[in-house]
């Protein structure tokens, strides 16, 4: 049995399935969308009051994309616990460790791509709306936030699929991450230091900031998020290679 | 060749004891019937084969292997659990497609196995969409992809219509017949005496019986002819004075309990009468099951009398 073997029938899975290649999708859509949205309608103005932050402002919009990218660990992984087809799959695969290993890739990799595509994509764009504010790449932390903000949204699909793994369910892990991030984040808010600061969405944003506070920086910051993920992603590893099928 | 070997095999949930210290093998060459009521073990075992799930206690290995080091197992082994478990927004082509390539098998395969299973007309459409019938063809097919030599099949014909029922019974007769180990579970008992060759029969998760289908059914029947004549009278006087019990029912046969149809037609023979219709009458699988279950629940209940078995 081949990894690469494993590795072409995950994706050809992963591609049939609607609702997971829809999100996967819906991430630069998402990021896009509200990027048309804000940028073509406050961005001058926010780039104008003081103290702004144009690379944070900049990438605005993968606060959205990052849900579509948490929808789409959740319910890449989620497929397999909808009435015992894990079974299946563990039946064709039954190197546990391999199979989750090639999940968690064909998840990972992909999101980083479209990661990749939606923060850049976002960039561009919104500066064309930026009139004399525009930035461009060459802009302290711009290239840097470009690609730490594909990296986050890769860890956050991550974090959701390990997540999912452990409690079995999208919806759960969905009710769980998304009003966190939505919510929690904002109420806790620019208190962006002390134990705030270390929230997987909290600490992987600060690479997304041109001056970031707190004592993280913004690859320690992003380095915390990998922590947060990579803890989710082993504890599904134990849920899988542990639990009955 | 390959069989599946169970060797005291326990399995507990908690505090209830699925499987219960079972011991059987499941040879070639032949279509073992696996039986018992709902619950009483039987698809937890198949999923201990499977290695899905882990066993409290003994191994369960095909060929002498652990089903998780066989590489390639769709090759060697195809089972069907569940045909629910299909995920139904992948199209029946898809999700093939993605077992058949995860154990280096081609998209040839799959169209096979899709006509086979009579579903060559219907792979680009949605599992969802599926009758449970459908659904147990995909499942079925599936299990034929790697052209196993072991085949599980867990209540196959769940489902299925009459002709898909038909289908089924062939199928499994003739991967018997080329040499194949094939397990069914089932709690149909006409329908499994019509394909099994073997039984394995499990109650409350324990072993019941492990023998062969006719002799099963020999040794929960009492010997009983039945005769059809034109001379009644003169065959009852003769069985009567042979220390016989004739009884006549409503339609003219005559029911000789604790004979069997040679006897009877040696003497039929010697006395020169007419018999229209003789026939050895056996008890049916469902006769013999019902006969064995009610000997196990009261050892059961005689067991449990004892707090050490509580």
């Amino acid at each position: 049995m081949s990894t690469t073997a494993v590795l072409r029938s995950e994706w050809i899975k992963m591609r049939s399935l609607r609702s997971v290649a829809g999100s996967l999708i819906a991430v630069l859509i998402v990021t896009l969308a509200v990027t048309l949205l804000a940028f073509s309608t406050v961005g001058q103005s926010e780039a104008a009051q003081a103290g702004a932050d144009p690379v944070f402002n900049a990438f605005y919009a993968l606060n959205f994309g990052q849900i579509a990218a948490i929808s789409f660990g959740a319910t890449a992984l989620s497929a397999e616990y909808l009435n015992g087809a894990l079974r299946i799959s563990l039946a064709a695969v039954p190197r546990r460790s391999l199979l989750y290993a090639v999940k968690i890739t064909v998840v990972g990799a992909p999101a980083l791509a479209v990661g990749l595509v939606s923060s850049f994509s976002t960039f561009f764009l919104g500066q064309t709306f930026m009139g004399k504010y525009a930035i461009d790449l060459g802009e302290p932390g711009a290239l840097r936030a470009a690609l730490g903000g594909a990296i986050y949204l890769m860890l956050m699909a991550l974090l959701a699929a390990g997540l999912t793994v452990v409690l079995r369910s999208a919806v759960a892990v969905l009710s769980l991450l998304i009003p966190f991030v939505l919510i929690v984040s904002f109420v806790v808010g620019d208190a962006s230091s002390g134990v705030a600061q270390f929230l997987p969405d909290r600490a992987g944003q600060m690479v997304l900031h041109q001056n970031p506070e707190g004592s993280l920086g913004p690859w320690g910051g992003l380095a915390v998020a990998a922590v947060w993920a990579v803890a989710a992603l082993l504890a599904g590893w134990w849920a899988v290679r542990r639990r009955d099928a | 060749m390959t069989s599946i070997d169970v060797h005291e095999l326990t399995k507990e949930f908690g505090s209830t004891r699925a499987v219960d210290n079972l011991t059987f093998s499941v040879r070639p060459g032949r279509v073992t019937g696996f039986l018992g009521p709902n619950g009483a073990g039987k698809s937890t075992t198949m999923r201990l084969v499977l290695g899905l799930d882990r066993p409290t206690g003994g191994t369960a290995t095909i060929g002498g292997q652990f089903y998780a080091t066989i590489g390639d197992p769709l090759r060697r082994v195809g089972a069907l659990l569940d045909a629910q478990a299909a995920h139904g927004a992948r199209t029946a082509r898809n999700h093939l497609l993605a077992l058949a390539v995860s154990n280096g098998l081609g998209a040839r395969r799959v169209e096979e196995v899709l006509v086979e299973a009579g579903l060559g007309e219907v792979g680009e459409a949605r599992i969802k969409t599926f009758s449970l019938g459908m659904r147990q063809r995909l499942g079925i097919a599936a299990a034929l992809l790697g052209d196993p030599e072991v085949v599980m099949l867990d209540e196959p014909s769940n489902g299925l219509d009459p002709e898909g029922i038909i289908w089924i019974r062939e199928l499994m007769k003739r991967l018997a017949r080329e040499g194949r180990t094939v397990l069914v579970s089932s709690h149909l008992m006409n329908e499994t005496s019509s394909f099994a060759d073997h039984l394995v029969i499990l109650g409350r998760g324990r072993l019941l019986a492990d023998l062969p289908m006719q002799e099963f059914l020999d040794s929960r029947s009492r010997p009983r002819a039945r005769v059809r004549t034109t001379d009644s009278t003169r065959l009852r006087d003769v069985l009567i004075r042979k220390g016989y019990d004739p009884v006549q029912g409503e339609d003219g046969r005559w029911t000789i309990e604790g004979a069997k149809a040679g006897e009877i037609g040696a003497i039929a023979a010697t006395e020169g009468i007419a018999v229209l219709e003789l026939t050895d009458e056996q008890a049916t699988l469902e006769q013999a099951y019902l006969d064995l279950t009610a000997d196990a629940t009261e050892f059961a209940s005689a067991s449990s009398a004892h707090p050490q078995e509580a």
